[in-house]
């Protein structure tokens, strides 16, 4: 099984300009959405939803901690651990 | 295009809205990316997923669900469905801010009744809470982003209610939430969701940290946090179920349904709300603030569902009583001039 994080990091950006209203420049890769005042908290239940179609993974009440969210990089990185656990 | 066009042919979003776009026909940019994915396939699938949970829903519990029940004809539909549909042993749960039409409230009282559910009520100080409305009004509580859709005075109302809601379901043990949410109020992958606080509370901190400077620590422990000795009990967090969003159902549907009930539509409210007359001042001061009505978006969602024509609308956006307003300001001891104007669009 092979994971391409430059297409997920890809599929992510586009979901959140599409949603939030952002431009792309907008949307910093290391930092965190909440608190660059993009997403609210039906933000970032709309992208744990997200990520869990997009990549087929099942999200866990323990993975909702700001340490698998708390960045673009940061998501794309659980998402690869997910899909390798 | 975008130069000349008031508001999109098509839905009624207008040319104040964030990234909005117009092309030769008048068609706004939200209303073709809908053409593309209409989201159907992700109802259907929540919809199932909701009978079937209900369905194996835990027993031994005094309720199956908490309903979050404004009087407003969504959380009355939704209430109605909770019952009768679901089969739900239910505790219905008001917020009053004070500001509920008196129509309202006997509505609340008929349908309770009616339906025979056990029914909770939660009234903070009037003072405490206009202390919260006249901050959402004043200061940049949330930044310009979120509030696409919801008016500020308007989130932090449905974020008392939120907590209160979940405060009781932790205190009670119930395994779900349920509230009257349509789709367009929230997003299509949020019909159902596990309501962590802790998770969520991080986007929470800095608007409650903007807001605590305003009103003060009291007000926002009190009805924006849970104790720590409860979030310490808990065992699972309940599951937020918006029952609303999957029924394939009219305005006009609704209010034919609840008037079964007893539901009588309150004069005294604007077009976009059913129960509260605090919605004019809080859409008053979104289209100061921002330049277009927060219910731009949910109206154009169920527009381009076909569960709202372009006039009804428009109807809804426009009617408001200047009256009204003036009494609103008063009872909020605040003045016109106190509105910024357009100052964080």
């Amino acid at each position: 099984m092979t994971f391409n994080t430059g297409n997920a990091i890809e599929q992510l950006m586009q979901f959140i300009v599409e949603n939030y209203m952002v431009e792309r420049e907008e949307v910093p890769l290391e930092k965190s959405l909440i608190d660059e005042g993009i997403i609210d908290s039906f933000g970032l239940i709309e992208i744990s939803s997200f990520l869990e179609k997009t990549f087929s993974i099942t999200i866990q009440e323990e993975d909702l901690v700001r340490e698998n969210f708390g960045s673009v990089y940061k998501m794309i990185d659980f998402v690869e651990r997910k899909k390798f656990e | 295009m975008s130069q000349k066009v008031e508001r999109c042919q098509k839905c009624i979003l207008s040319s104040r809205f964030p990234r909005i776009e117009f092309d030769e026909q008048g068609i706004c940019n939200y209303c073709r990316r809908a053409q593309k994915d209409d989201g159907e396939n992700y109802i259907a699938e929540a919809k199932a997923k909701i009978e079937e949970l209900f369905r194996d829903r835990p027993t031994g519990g005094d309720y199956d669900a908490v309903l979050c029940y404004s009087g407003g004809k969504d959380s009355t539909y939704t209430l109605q469905l909770a019952v009768e549909k679901y089969g739900l042993n239910v505790l219905a749960f008001t917020f009053d801010n004070g500001f509920l039409s008196d129509v309202a409230l006997e509505n609340i009282q008929r349908v309770v009744t009616t339906l025979n559910v056990d029914h909770w009520m939660f009234r903070p100080g009037g003072e405490s809470f206009r202390n919260i409305v006249r901050a959402g009004a004043l200061e940049e509580i949330y930044p310009a982003h979120t509030l696409t859709r919801i008016s500020a005075v308007c989130n932090l109302c449905i974020s008392i209610v939120n907590t209160t809601a979940l405060k009781i379901a932790l205190e009670k043990k119930v395994p779900y939430i349920i509230a009257g949410f349509t789709l367009g109020q929230i997003p299509l992958n949020s019909i159902m969701y596990k309501n962590n606080y802790e998770f969520l509370a991080d986007s929470r901190r800095k608007p409650l940290a903007r807001l605590q400077a305003a009103v003060g620590e009291d007000n926002v422990g009190r009805y924006f946090t849970l104790s720590d000795t409860l979030l310490h009990s808990v065992e699972e967090y309940p599951l937020s179920v918006n029952i609303l969003c999957v029924e394939d159902v009219t305005e006009s549907e609704i209010i034919a349904q609840i008037r079964q009930r007893g539901w009588i539509p309150p004069e005294d409210v604007d077009g976009c709300s059913s129960n509260c007359r605090l919605n004019t001042f809080n859409n008053h001061v979104h289209e100061c603030t921002f330049g277009y009505n927060p219910y731009e978006m949910e109206l154009s969602h169920l527009i381009r569902k076909r569960m709202l024509t372009r006039e009804e609308a428009l109807q809804k956006i426009s009617q408001k009583s200047e009256k009204s307003l003036e009494g609103l300001y008063r009872e909020l001891r605040l003045n016109k001039d106190d509105i910024g104007t357009m100052s964080k669009g």
